[in-house]
């Protein structure tokens, strides 16, 4: 039906092409200059229309501002930063010399420290407090029954792989509700379940984390670029995650959900105009790639909303009865970012250039290979999973 | 750095770092390389791979006896470098820089690049003009020399 | 070629001999400005490639023709002949699933692919080691013009000033900027692709790969020099035809053209299902890795297939993931 209109639209306009075109340009289609350190909406132009209608929600976008994703439990009723607060807390971001930072020559934790500062990126506050805007204490709901019972579980099996660990013997954070001893009997068994975080063992690839793995980023993502193409039956979301862990996903503006067993990485959208909002509803997602612990039961309603021309309001809600014990909703601005620039890097290539993953897999065998012959420790007593580790108590600045 | 103040950096940047996936990814650096094994180098660049998850740098460094080796240096991920300008030909061959790192344990000629440095001492890939992306902080002596 | 569809006769004709013998040719017809293939549009009266699209013919076997084949990868058979060759062993077990359908072809003018004598050595060592060097078997980014016809769905979102396509296959994507837009930081998998229209034909050129794709499963190869031009044509609502000439000077001695149509999946409430295969990938990448092997031995009534893994030595491990 649409087609048919679109195609009886295309006749009668065919001679006035380049009218329409010149018009298109005036219109304020062109590439949106990025602000420098935060879009004041006031100047912004009004939210464009796209040539058949919708709300215009292309560009790249980015949250430009760093906001805490929860809030402490103290700062339940502040759900805005003061300008006070907000100075300090970059002014901690500026004097952090995070990785440039070097642990004694040597150390595990030197090694963890992997490079230069100059890879990571600092952003300013945000007013926000948190992310989380529903439950209106800036919380995520608590974890039902079952998945807290699951999470203890899987954390007693991570740290029995720790037990032999000086992580354990010192009482290091990453120890937490572990306990030190001799190597556990449980070191060959199976994770309880589908593994997707770091652990201290590195038998094959499903014991390294998905990050590890090359199979990080999830939908939701509330962290990375989103560039956003629109047409009139899809919409189409590139999100940079970083690292190269970036993925595609596709808003169908019609049809339905594929039948639950039908399990995918970013689920299947389905989304509609209410308004000046796209509403886009997400089932079906995959165990394999859960988010906080939620996937196939996973209900996500995102609606994003451009307010005007440099600034697209996002908030997703979350509802998942299996895991959360209430839905929650997190809201964002997002600024339209510089898109002639080119330099967000699009391709997401992680796996291609993944030569940490055999590499760190060969050390491990390399270091079964000593402890059998005698010439090296248990790798069990080593920790090459929680980053503070093996450091002499008494070590301090 | 005590313990505390080490977690209080570890998650300070990580939540300040525009990647979803921040410091935690590294800890994996203590299965690939080796504590015992450090190496230090200066050397001609060779090759860079700009690739994800992190970027290749090779390089032929001279060890003693006279004998010249080509090692790879693993270090951070292109993309923050990339939104601040830097491209392909930010490090040209031929570029004398400085490494120290630790060998990965297999032994072959691959190294963390734990610091890098142009030969003058200057942080690899730091501004001169302390231009980040718009929106970042600038942060001394991390993103720019200016103080 | 959007001259053919609205030029004269006597054009058409002109070109249609031109095209020649050897591979396939394509229908020619003489239709005037005012009878344009239907399709739909966009307000600006151009085509509007949105939907779900896949390409169905042979060319991810090999683009060049060839009569079916026993298996990807055969040996010498009781005969020298090569058409009697069999099943290599790590795909003997597939029988007839695992055979090369055959094909005329996309391969235009007289059908051969004008490698450099180093280059097409290159080739034909690359279709003798597939299992250790194609790029796919490692659920690696196909590159273009690959991921067009690759036997899975993708998608065309045709925005205001950008086309996005994602294809089922690993999840890969490109984008066509039809505004001005600077080059990548760094040589890509998928190519920097930049667009225009010309009539109702959308032009891509297509630059900045790495140089780490094949064309095919056959052992097809370029460098980091290949440039591409694309030709995306309506042939109807439902079918584009979708041309690409070809140039590396590294690699070829001049440049080339292949041609296929792509078509629309038509059925109600058509979905591009990913297939992200880098886990399934994993067995085959990282499984000589692992501490105890996994996959070793399977027995059928005829057949056991006992697996012997190696982890080659040193740097020589490190650079078959480079490839």
């Amino acid at each position: 039906m649409a087609r048919r209109i679109l195609e009886a639209l295309g006749v009668a306009v065919v001679m006035m092409a380049l009218a329409v075109f010149l018009q298109d340009e005036a219109s304020g289609q062109t590439p949106v200059p990025s602000g420098s350190g935060g879009a004041n909406a006031a100047k912004a132009g009004p939210a464009p229309t796209t040539p058949w209608g919708q709300p215009d929600l292309q560009g790249i976008w980015l949250d430009e501002f760093d906001t805490p994703f929860e809030r402490p439990a103290q700062n339940a009723d502040k759900e805005f930063f003061t300008d006070e607060e907000r100075t300090a807390r970059d002014d901690r971001a500026i004097a952090d010399a995070g990785r440039n930072e070097r642990a004694g020559l040597g150390s595990a934790q030197d090694v963890a420290g992997a490079y230069n500062a100059v890879f990571t990126s600092a952003k300013p506050t945000g007013r926000r407090t948190s992310l989380v805007v529903d439950p209106p204490n800036g919380r995520i709901p608590g974890l039902t029954p079952e998945t807290q019972e699951r999470n203890r579980i899987d954390q007693e099996f991570r740290l029995a792989l720790l037990q032999n660990t000086s992580t354990c013997k010192n009482a290091a954070p990453g120890c937490r509700g572990g306990k030190y001893g001799p190597p556990s009997p449980r070191l060959d068994e199976t994770a309880p379940f589908y593994n997707t975080q770091r652990m201290n063992r590195h038998n094959g690839p499903e014991d390294q984390s998905m990050g590890d793995r090359c199979m990080l980023g999830t939908t939701p993502d509330f962290n990375g670029f989103r560039r956003i193409v629109q047409g009139p039956r899809l919409v189409a979301m590139g999100v940079d995650t970083g690292q190269g862990q970036g993925y595609q996903r596709v808003v169908y503006l019609s049809g339905s959900h594929p039948p639950k067993t039908v399990q995918l990485r970013h689920g299947d959208s389905r989304g509609r105009f209410e308004g000046q909002t796209l509403v886009v509803e997400t089932t079906n997602f995959s165990q394999t790639f859960p988010y906080r612990g939620s996937s196939e039961n996973l209900i996500l309603v995102e609606r994003f909303t451009r307010l005007n021309a440099k600034t697209l309001e996002y908030s997703a809600t979350l509802t998942d009865p299996t895991v959360w014990t209430a839905p929650w909703t997190v809201t964002q601005e997002l600024t339209a970012q510089n898109d002639e620039q080119n330099r967000i890097y699009y391709e997401p290539r992680c796996h291609e250039g993944n030569y940490g993953l055999p590499s760190l897999l060969v050390g491990a065998r390399l270091d079964d290979k000593a402890f059998r012959a005698g010439t090296g420790p248990n790798p069990a007593s080593h920790d090459t999973a929680t980053c503070v580790n093996e450091l002499p108590a008494a070590r301090e600045n | 750095m005590n313990i505390k103040r080490a977690i209080g950096v570890a998650l300070a940047v990580a939540g300040l770092a525009g990647s979803a996936v921040p410091l935690v990814a590294h800890h994996a650096f203590n299965a690939e390389f080796d504590a015992n094994k450090p190496v230090s180098f200066s050397g001609a660049v060779t090759k860079v791979e700009w690739i994800n998850p992190h970027v290749w740098i090779h390089m032929d460094v001279q060890i003693p006896g006279g004998k010249t080796e080509n090692w790879g240096f693993e270090a951070g991920t292109p993309s923050v470098l990339f939104r601040r300008g830097f491209a392909k030909t930010s490090l040209m061959p031929g570029t004398k820089i400085r490494v120290d790192g630790y060998q990965a344990k297999d032994g072959t000629h691959r190294a963390n690049g734990r610091d890098l440095t142009f030969a003058d001492g200057k942080k690899l890939f730091m501004g001169s003009s302390g231009t980040g992306a718009p929106y970042e902080l600038s942060r001394p002596g991390v993103d720019t020399d200016r103080k | 070629m959007a001259g053919l569809f609205r030029g004269s006769t006597v054009v058409t004709a002109i070109v249609a001999v031109a095209l020649g013998a050897g591979a396939a040719t394509w229908a020619t017809r003489t239709t005037d400005q005012a009878t344009r293939p239907a399709g739909p549009r966009t307000t600006a009266g151009k085509p509007d490639f949105g939907g779900v699209w896949q390409t169905v013919n042979e060319a991810q076997w090999d683009l060049q023709a060839h009569a079916a084949r026993p298996a990807v990868v055969t040996q010498r058979g009781v005969y020298d002949y090569d058409y009697a060759r069999v099943p290599a062993a790590p795909v003997l077990a597939l029988g007839a699933a695992g055979g090369v359908p055959g094909s005329l072809g996309v391969v235009q003018g007289d059908g051969q692919i004008p490698y450099t004598p180093e280059a097409l050595a290159v080739k034909q060592q690359n279709g003798e080691n597939w299992i250790d060097r194609d790029p796919e078997l490692k659920c690696y980014l196909p590159g273009i013009p690959r991921a067009m016809y690759m036997p899975y769905p993708f998608t065309i979102v045709q925005g205001t000033d950008k086309i996005h396509m994602t294809f089922a296959f690993s999840n890969a994507a490109r984008v066509v900027h039809m505004n001005a837009v600077e080059g990548p930081p760094d040589d890509t998998y998928m190519g920097h692709s930049v667009g225009r229209w010309e009539g109702d034909t959308l032009v891509v050129d297509v630059r900045n790969f790495n140089g780490k794709n094949w064309f095919d499963r056959a052992g097809n190869h370029h460098s980091d020099a290949l440039h591409l031009v694309e030709r995306f044509t309506p042939l109807g609502p439902d079918a584009i035809r979708y041309d690409v000439t070809i140039e590396d000077p590294k690699v070829f001695t001049r440049p080339w053209t292949i041609s296929m149509p792509l078509y629309r999946r038509l059925e109600p409430n058509a979905t591009v299902l990913d297939y992200n295969c880098i886990d399934f990938a994993e067995e085959f990448m990282y499984g000589n890795l692992r501490k105890t092997p996994l996959v070793t031995h399977w027995e059928g009534e005829t057949m056991i297939v006992d697996i012997t893994r190696k982890i080659p030595p040193g740097d020589k491990l490190h650079e078959w993931y480079r490839r």
